[in-house]
């Protein structure tokens, strides 16, 4: 191999928090690296989630794109490419070469970064996967109703209300609210036999938010397990369970009512309910990256038993983030740097074996 | 000596429309021409100068700035007062002689790992990659043996791999720690006795230890197997009848994912035996790791009985036999187990050394839940907390997080814009407030005076806020610039006149974001950026209104996600005394406030600002 080949040290395919992240601790590391986002914009999901601090900081992650953002903007070893499209990718001589095709992209994007110009193509040492899991669409679970009863929204969407200030004195503000776990999360049926992780987490501080905003709001959390999202969350389990109405079962469906949406469930006794809401939110799941189901493909990235890939492909391929799995923000930034930490390693070797 | 200020004028976006020459004038600088400069202002971040100019002001006083961040929409008049606002706050501390920041002299390189296991073997070898003297210190005789927690495997693979230059240190433990970043002082107790030795950074991730997260008191102590201890072989049961195995997951308080993962294995394992039947009891499923889920549905497949108990709903009557209420059938069960497997939770002992010599209360050092302490990191700067101490789940997580600490680590050592806090020893009364305040362990008191550790400082600015005696500040965040460019830009602003200090991490890139998007601030608005709320003080903010700001607003972070752990709530006990003194002496204690705050909370800002100026219009 021959060093002069190399495009750039390190390719890294996403520029959500993971990929970004990737890109500070090699930069950190002393590595140049270029990252290739899809859309006009980087930040991927995290850019759609909202605060979730009441009176402290609920420690959810979110305010991290902008430490991020603001980082690799400020770090001259990173290039930043948007609305870049991965179009091919094959590995020669222990060296990656992809193809980059450009996407249409708006006027003034924000920012940092720089649409990509034209066709190009990049030879590089190692390649990061960091494009994230995929957010369970409500649609296929049409018992739920999302997007046929009004009032019915998926979790994604009350971030977005929340963030705009939607929900809250001087706007909406329903008298009851309801969220349902698990819709596309530990339901072997519909093929997905994993937990999401992050949901259980999500939903509470949201539903904490709702009730900070709102204190007249009743709020009910429809869930299977309470699972661990952090060491304070469990002290702070027994205030919120006295906060929030926990009721441990799955809902059967949502149905429309005339006040609006109304979720069935089994009741103590065993006898379905029907109970009204003003908002019912379902708390959708992480799935692996269909979507860039052909570009882990082109990478021949390895598929685990549920569809995520796995950490360590072929020579030189790494993934990052929610991609290998559900993750928090807090720990997709982690999980990059031990992507990116992997990444410098297989550089380092690569240069040293061209030297040698 | 003012001295003569210079605007230079570099293009960025968010500029565009902004005439150089009319707003150097409104700011009352003077426009670069090229010439001779004594003191500059230059309108783009330094990262994103050209480095020709960087070179031409080298040694000069110089504020950089961030002009499109302040500036936002509006007008073309509008826009105008609004820069030269800015720049006219820029120019009165550049005007102060605020000289670049001091590089801090070579920090040292050496790296300690103190502890076993997994996350002291990763730290050791990624802190070797990366080129540092890396030194071992494991209690044990080895440094393959793994913490109880750990993987015996991913240990010995790991230790196998140990680069040479590692030095090891068997049977040595860190006693007591002393500095902050590039300047640590460690003391080991090795077989030799106890030793002083100097590092640049110290990784402490003592081996983690497993106890029963959710025993039941009562239980005979003979039917209890830990389940890292168990040998499903060594159960079946007797030709002719079935042995009953109770598996315990988190009967009296919900088991943590890792250790209700491990206990599903064990249930799994055991309900393969000949005639064994299984009862897992949990009180919840917490099936949040990697393929719980799909071991939680195989042991149902297998016969293991999911048992769900209400918090402590799982009684031990006689030492043997336990009892719970079923509310399905309505009744209560027993159950007479042969082996009861225990799950256990990992943890390690917190050295006392870390709360008696590092930590200044009521802060915790660790702060685990802090978002930007994530990936090992601590409040003192160049001390990382690894693993079961932290209380990382064991495994794929702890690997990840050694690799983001030594990242930081080597950053930190290495990274070229360290500042260096200036100390004015003839000022120093040698109070010690800024050893106190500091929550990075900055400042230390060695013996004659103030000494700063050369790699550590984030130039948070709390040590030059506490500082009774104006003798320690980070390079430009002193309180005579800081007065100097308060009045500076009060001077320059429109009626009627407002003030917000916005701190780094929250406020500034909030209005940093509003700014890119075109919102309009009201004219007489001066954004003030700080890099941690905890800069600002009681005098700055009684002085803005002295100046005629009809309102101060300070935007810092919300409580409990401060990178100096503890600057924001320093600013709002601050302003709350200002409050108290406003409305003693009749005044409205509401013109200063504190906006607790996330980067991504840009309507929020907005809002406040609003409300602000809607206050300041009528006062």
């Amino acid at each position: 191999m021959n060093p002069a080949e190399i495009d750039t040290p390190v390719l890294i395919i996403g520029g959500g928090v993971a990929g970004l992240s990737a890109a500070v601790e090699l930069s950190r590391r002393g590595l140049a690296s270029t990252v290739v986002e899809r859309e006009a914009a980087p930040g991927g999901r995290a850019g759609e989630f909202c605060c979730k601090a009441v009176a402290a900081c609920a420690r959810c992650g979110a305010c991290r794109l902008g430490d991020l953002l603001a980082e690799a903007a400020a770090r001259p070893e990173i290039t930043l490419h948007t609305a870049a499209l991965v179009t091919s990718a094959e590995q020669k001589d222990g060296l990656w070469t992809v193809e980059l095709s450009p996407q249409p992209a708006g006027d003034d994007a924000p920012g940092p970064g720089a649409p990509l110009g034209e066709r190009c193509s990049l030879t590089t040492g190692a390649v990061i996967l960091a494009v994230g899991g995929q957010v369970f669409d409500p649609a296929g679970k049409s018992r739920f109703a999302h997007g046929r009863v009004e009032g019915v929204h998926s979790a994604l969407e009350l971030e977005a209300m929340l963030a705009m200030g939607a929900i809250g004195p001087g706007a909406m503000a329903p008298a009851k609210v309801a969220f349902i776990q698990c819709v596309g999360s530990r339901d072997a049926a519909g093929g997905r036999p994993w937990c999401s992780r992050v949901c259980c987490g999500y939903a509470l501080r949201m539903a904490r938010v709702i009730r900070h905003r709102l204190p007249e709001t009743e709020v009910t959390f429809f869930h299977m397990d309470v699972q661990d999202y952090g060491r304070a969350w469990e002290e702070e389990l027994p205030s919120l369970k006295e906060d929030i109405r926990f009721v441990r079962a799955m809902p059967g469906e949502v149905t429309a009512g005339e006040q609006g949406p109304r979720v069935v469930f089994a009741g103590p006794e065993g006898a379905p309910v029907s109970e009204g809401f003003d908002l019912v939110i379902l708390s959708v799941g992480i799935g692996p990256p269909n979507g860039a189901g052909s570009l882990h493909e082109l990478f021949g990235a390895a598929p685990d038993q549920d569809g995520f890939l796995a950490e360590e492909g072929p020579d030189g391929l790494f993934v990052a983030g929610a991609a290998a799995g559900p993750r928090s923000l807090n720990e997709s930034i982690t999980h990059a740097g031990l992507a990116a930490s992997r990444a410098a390693a297989r550089v380092g070797a690569l240069l040293e074996a061209a030297r040698g | 000596m003012p001295a003569r200020v210079s605007l230079i004028w570099q293009e960025a976006p968010g500029l565009s429309g902004l005439d150089p020459a009319q707003v150097a004038l409104a700011a009352g600088v003077e426009l670069d021409d090229g010439g001779l400069v004594e003191a500059a202002v230059v309108t783009v971040a330094q990262e994103r100068a050209p480095r020709g100019l960087q070179e031409r002001l080298a040694g000069l006083p110089v504020s950089w700035l961030d002009l499109a961040a302040e500036i936002g929409g509006g007008g073309d008049a509008h826009r105008l007062a609004r820069a030269a606002t800015a720049v006219a706050r820029a120019a009165g501390r550049a005007a102060k002689g605020t000289l670049p920041p001091v590089y801090a002299p070579q920090p040292a390189q050496s790296v300690l790992v103190a502890g076993a296991g997994l996350g002291a073997l990763a730290a050791a070898w990624e802190a070797a990659a990366l080129g540092h003297p890396v030194t071992l210190a494991t209690p044990f005789g080895d440094a393959a043996t793994p913490g109880a927690d750990d993987d015996p495997q991913a240990v010995g693979l790991m230790a196998a791999q140990l680069p040479a230059q590692v030095e090891l240190a068997t049977e040595c433990e860190l006693i007591g720690l002393a500095g902050s970043a590039g300047g640590f002082s460690a003391r080991l107790m090795g077989p030799q006795g106890e030793s002083s030795q100097g590092f640049g950074a110290v990784f402490l991730a003592p081996p983690g230890e497993l106890a029963p997260g959710c025993e039941i008191h009562g239980l005979n102590p003979e039917l209890c197997v830990l389940a890292s201890k168990l040998d499903p072989e060594d159960w079946q049961g007797p030709e002719d009848a079935w042995l009953h195995a109770a598996v315990l997951a988190g009967s009296a308080q919900a088991a943590p994912s890792y250790s209700f993962a491990a206990a599903l294995e064990a249930a799994l394992a055991l309900a393969k035996r000949p005639r064994v039947q299984v009862s897992l009891f949990y009180t919840e499923a917490r099936v949040a790791v990697p393929g719980a889920e799909r071991l939680f549905r195989d042991c149902r497949a297998a016969g293991v009985l999911p048992m769900r108990v209400e918090p402590g709903g799982l009684e031990v009557r006689g030492g043997h036999t336990l009892a719970w209420f079923d509310p399905l059938l309505g009744e209560e069960i027993t159950l007479e187990p042969a082996v009861a497997v225990m799950a256990e939770q990992s943890g390690a002992p917190r050295p006392a050394w870390l709360d008696n010599e590092l930590t200044v209360k009521p802060w915790d050092l660790l702060v685990p839940e802090n978002p930007r302490l994530a990936g090992g990191k601590t409040s003192r700067s160049g001390l990382y907390i690894l693993g079961s101490l932290r209380g990382t789940a064991p495994g794929a997580p702890r690997r990840a997080e050694a690799a983001a600490a030594t990242a930081d680590m080597h950053a930190r050592l290495t990274g070229r814009v360290v500042p260096m806090p200036a100390v004015r020893d003839q000022l120093c009364a040698r109070c010690l407030s800024c050893v106190r305040a500091c929550p990075h362990g900055v400042p230390q008191f060695v013996g004659f005076g103030i000494a700063c550790s050369p790699a550590g400082c984030v130039a948070c600015g709390i040590c030059a806020a506490e500082c009774p005696a104006e003798a320690i500040a980070p390079p430009g965040w002193g309180q005579p610039e800081m007065l100097a460019a308060l009045e500076a830009a009060l001077a320059v602003a429109p009626e009627p006149k407002m003030v917000l200090f916005a701190c780094g991490q929250s406020g500034m890139p909030a209005a940093s974001a509003l700014s890119a998007s075109g919102h309009q601030w009201p004219a007489g608005l001066v954004i003030f950026p700080l890099v941690c709320a905890g800069r600002t003080s009681q005098v700055l903010v009684t002085r803005a209104l002295e100046l005629g700001a009809k309102g101060v607003l300070t935007a810092g972070c919300h409580p409990g996600n401060c990178r100096s752990i503890s600057g924001n709530l320093v600013a709002a006990a601050k302003l709350e005394m200002v409050q108290g003194m406003l409305a003693e002496l009749g005044l409205d204690p509401e013109a200063v406030s504190f906006l607790p705050l996330a980067s991504n909370q840009t309507r929020e800002l907005a809002q406040a600002v609003e409300a602000l100026a809607v206050k300041a219009e009528e006062a």
